[in-house]
């Protein structure tokens, strides 16, 4: 996946650190964002209700995962909404599993890669000077190597395991992650209340806790949904890379499987179409989520002069009281 | 007596904000201008002034809208919109801006900018443009061989002047300049004030001059528009209001500019902001901060009449004119 | 020459860079857990004597700095190694699977930046709007869609009029030359346009960000007061500027295009390079994908540095 993740921090780059002001720092920012955008609301809802769904799925699952319950490739019916993959199992039950797996790696690796990324990000940000410099020289290297083939090599030498995976995916997200966070915690740390705790004599960790992380916050926020994004289409091109945990079974494999049998040229497309709408949605999800808080950090600070929309003339009115 | 180049009547501007609510930004501003004339809009940040100025030309964003109008020489070019506006667009009136804006385009040469100007109304094409360029950037004391220069390569003061030959390029009847010094260094701003002096007689220019600085209005302008909250609130020629203003405002604006306020007289400073434009304003805009507001102040005054050619707003000249 | 500090600086970086590079690619496939033999060899269960004399053969057995001496030396002579599958020196079969992955992943960016373009312009210009609202969401939906998941959703709406599979018909003996440009392009229709439609999304959200900027500068304002109409103004300042930071974003990202040529080219059966990449994990081959891995990182670096001299030639500003 082309590093939208990376780009939308960068499209968004002209201004690079949010607007001066307590507004940021509230727990309710987020949320009231997300309220106020209705397709970041319906994205933040289907998280919501897909999260949901795949804690539940060994109850809400209508069919067992491992079962033949009716011939290869079997049509959708009203029994099966979506089918029977290649091995007679009920694609539904394969979808619920199976998005329960995705959005297992997809959590799991943002979080390694935020704690790495956030964690570099703070530190290359509040201390600056010399530890600033080197990191970020590190971070570029980092941000030089292709993720994908270095992820198919990693795990190609590791050895496929769901862990392995987390791990692998995790440790290559944390770049985009570090920079963003690091230009947000130097526009902080030249905040006033802040100097005023050094003055103080306040440590740097209580500051780095008290003052600088609950500013960082929303856009760590963004910055975690934008990655899950990331991770489960990296998760979904490795294991159709054969490049899986064998043993589990995710949305990706789903549509590996599928490919491997032919299932194209059976004619079985609900073997297919399902898992790759049900990704798109996730990604689409988090996309509109992290968007929509990002936007919300950055406002654009001035309207365009220009628009294919001009300014509108109203009918000339009396000033009311003051009409003769 | 003539008609009048330029006259605005009850101009109107609102601005849409993202919360839903507006912005009402110009509440009703009445401006007329002979050819010749200078005119002063004064007021602080945030009075309606330059926004006054770009509605006279047009140049209101999206999500703005107007009402009123603008008659130049007896045409009323806001009736018809954008449409209507653009033709009269630097041909008849003409704006420069302040200097440390970007307001010319950074990847062009100056030279090029001015050109396009010129071949866009048809003055001139090819060399005869590049010549009549070398031409104005002369005029505005520009050596000729600049104009293969980008806007960054040149000092503050000089793309400002290369702003203001572009302006004149197409010989309009009136110029507008809002804040043309604002962002100058003191030397180069009485540069730019002798040039754009100068320009004017030279040309028959009309001007209107915007800014929140009255020593550069003194310098220039016979005539001055006080702004405050959106509107009009003294009008007349500058020495009268110097001498007896009709506004506690304007007597507010003048003793707190240490320029002309007299040798011995304390400077003083209006505390106090204005008041926030995206709700009604109830009873006189200036009440909270003035010194002489009383009971009939509840209502809010409108222009009247003080002496030949000077207008103010306010309560207190009720009792002179009664 | 104008900047030719800057230039020499931004070179020397990506040389730097080059060398990092190198040598975490070494590190990768040197030092990690599981030694290359034991995990990529093509003997998994190789008897001891075997694996020794395989760890011989590729100087295995040797300390990792002289392994790393060794490594710069023949890289330097553009020797990638042998590969396991088909016994050719690594650099001819990269070279073979780069240019026949040239045509297909340059048709589908070009295709990205244009639509990108058209997209962006559009959302930016009609800010607001219904348009704006469907050009962005449109942009969303493709750019959130699995790579290889779009690419079979291609196949099957699109099978029976273009072929699916492979770079040219292998039945078609001797063609001639039309026959042959005709019968590549059916071929790189789907996978070019499979490219296409993954990229632009991202693209047009950078150039949606960089008209809106761009239309709030200053400028325009002078540029509308002149009395220019709003297309010419679009065209001619607003564009132009955007054209900075949308060309060096662009620029960076077509380092990294290469993750969607992988899947692509496993869908499509591509012989490029990204299925080259698929087939070495797959056979064990790893001379090959030491060598892919190394030619993909490479191409990053590349266009890094394309993006950055680019910026410093479009921007009159930067003479530093």
């Amino acid at each position: 996946m082309p590093v939208l993740e990376r780009s939308v921090s960068e499209a968004t780059f002209f201004v690079e650190a949010p607007t001066e002001g307590g507004t940021t720092n509230n727990r309710g920012f987020v949320l009231r964002t997300i309220r106020h955008q209705p397709a970041a609301l319906a994205g933040l809802v289907f998280l919501v209700a897909m999260t949901i769904t795949a804690i539940l799925a060994p109850w809400i699952a209508p069919f067992p995962l491992h079962e033949q319950v009716g011939p290869v490739f079997g049509h959708p019916s009203w029994q099966h909404w979506f089918g029977l993959d290649d091995g007679g199992i009920d694609m539904v039950t394969l979808l619920i599993w199976g998005s329960r797996t995705s959005l297992v790696v997809g959590f799991a690796a943002t979080f390694v890669s935020m704690v790495i990324g956030g964690t570099i990000g703070v530190v290359a940000g509040y201390f600056g000077g010399h530890t600033d410099n080197v990191l970020m020289r590190i971070t570029d290297y980092f941000l030089v190597i292709p993720d994908v083939p270095l992820m198919i090599v990693v795990a190609a030498i590791w050895g496929p395991s769901l862990f392995h995976i987390i791990i692998v995916i995790g440790i290559l997200l944390w770049t985009s992650t570090a920079r963003v966070i690091r230009a947000q915690v130097k526009s902080v740390r030249e905040r006033v209340y802040v100097k005023r705790s050094r003055a103080l004599g306040a440590g740097h960790t209580r500051i780095v806790l008290k003052h600088v992380l609950p500013q960082v916050a929303p856009l760590l926020i963004a910055s975690t949904v934008l990655t899950i994004a990331v991770a489960i289409f990296d998760e979904t091109a490795l294991a159709f890379l054969g490049l899986g945990d064998p043993s589990t079974i995710s949305l990706g494999s789903i549509m590996e499987h599928a490919f491997e049998r032919a299932a194209i040229s059976t004619g079985a497309w609900w073997a297919i179409v399902p898992p790759g709408v049900l990704v798109t949605l996730l990604i689409l999800a988090c996309s509109l989520v992290g968007g929509a808080i990002e936007d919300a950090l950055n406002p654009r600070l001035r309207v365009a002069h220009l628009s294919a929309r001009m300014f509108r003339l109203r009918p000339l009115v009396g000033r009311g009281q003051d009409a003769v | 007596m003539s008609a009048p180049l330029l006259e605005v009547a009850d101009l109107q501007v609102w601005f849409d904000l993202e919360d839903g609510g507006e912005l009402h930004a110009v509440q009703g501003v009445n401006v007329s201008l002979e050819p010749g004339e200078r005119l002063g809009l004064v007021g602080e940040s945030g009075c309606g002034k330059t926004t006054t100025a770009l509605a006279i030309m047009g140049l209101l964003p999206p999500n703005a809208s107007v009402s009123g109008s603008i008659l130049l020489d007896g045409d009323d070019i806001l009736a018809g919109g954008e449409e209507a506006m653009r033709p009269h667009r630097w041909v008849d009136i003409a704006i420069v801006f302040q200097g440390a804006m970007n307001a010319l385009n950074p990847v062009y040469t100056i030279g090029r900018q001015i050109v396009e100007a010129l071949e866009l109304h048809n003055r001139a094409n090819g060399t005869t443009a590049r010549a009549r360029t070398a031409e104005l950037l002369e005029a505005v004391g520009i050596p000729a061989g600049r104009a293969q220069r980008y806007p960054h390569e040149l000092s503050g003061g000089m793309r400002q002047r290369a702003a203001i030959a572009m302006a004149l390029a197409c010989n309009p009847k009136v110029l507008i300049a809002d804040e043309p010094t604002t962002a100058l260094d003191v030397m180069v701003q009485a540069q730019i004030l002798e040039l754009l002096d100068a320009l004017c007689r030279d040309f028959g220019l009309a001007l209107i001059l915007v800014t929140h600085d009255l020593p550069v209005v003194a310098q220039l302008c016979n005539r001055c528009a006080v702004m405050y909250a959106g509107e009009i609130v003294e009008r007349g020629p500058l020495e009268a209001i110097y001498h007896t203003p009709g506004h506690p405002y304007s007597r507010m604006l003048f003793a707190a500019s240490p320029d002309l306020a007299g040798l011995d007289d304390p400077v003083y400073s209006i505390h106090g902001a204005p008041p926030r434009l995206d709700r009604p304003i109830d009873g006189c805009p200036f009440r909270p901060r003035c010194d002489s507001a009383f009971d009939a102040c509840s209502v809010r005054p409108r222009l009247e009449q003080l002496a030949a050619d000077h207008d103010a707003a306010c309560h207190l000249n009720s009792g002179v004119l009664a | 020459m104008r900047g030719t500090d800057y230039v020499l600086k931004r070179v020397f970086f990506a040389i730097v860079t080059v060398w990092v590079a190198v040598t975490i690619n070494f590190v990768l496939f040197r030092l990690a857990p599981g030694t290359a033999v034991t995990n990529l060899s093509r003997v998994p269960h190789a008897t001891q004597q075997l694996r020794h004399a395989l760890e011989v053969q590729f100087g295995l057995d040797k300390s990792k700095w002289q392994q790393y001496v060794i490594y710069l030396k023949q890289l330097a002579h553009g020797n990638l190694g042998v590969s396991y599958e088909n016994e050719q020196p690594v650099s001819t079969n990269l070279r073979i699977a780069l240019i026949n992955s040239l045509p297909m992943v340059t048709l589908g960016t070009v295709f990205a930046i244009v639509l990108g373009i058209l997209t962006g312009v559009i959302a930016a210009w009609r800010r607001g709007t219904k348009t704006e609202g469907a050009t962005l969401s449109t942009a969303l939906a493709f750019y959130a869609m699995p790579t290889q998941w779009l690419g079979l959703m291609l196949i099957i709406i699109f099978a029976g009029i273009f072929p699916t599979g492979g770079m040219t018909n292998e039945f078609l003996l001797n063609p001639g030359f039309w026959t042959h440009t005709k019968d590549l392009a059916s071929h790189m229709f789907l996978p070019a346009l499979t490219l296409g439609l993954t990229l632009y999304g991202e693209y047009t959200l950078i150039v949606r960000s960089a008209m809106l900027e761009t239309l709030g500068e200053d400028y325009i304002l002078t540029a509308r007061a002149k009395g220019l109409k709003p297309r010419t103004i679009v065209r001619t300042h607003a564009l132009r500027n955007a054209m900075l930071p949308i060309t060096t974003l662009i620029a960076l990202s077509l380092g990294y295009i290469v993750a969607g040529a992988i899947l692509i080219e496993t869908v499509f059966s591509w012989p490029g390079i990204g299925r080259a990449v698929y087939e070495a994990v797959l056979q064990r081959d790893y001379p090959m994908l030491q060598g892919a891995f190394l030619v993909l990182t490479l191409s990053v670096i590349f266009f890094n540095l394309v993006a950055d001299l680019l910026y410093f030639k479009l921007d009159p500003r930067i003479t530093e």
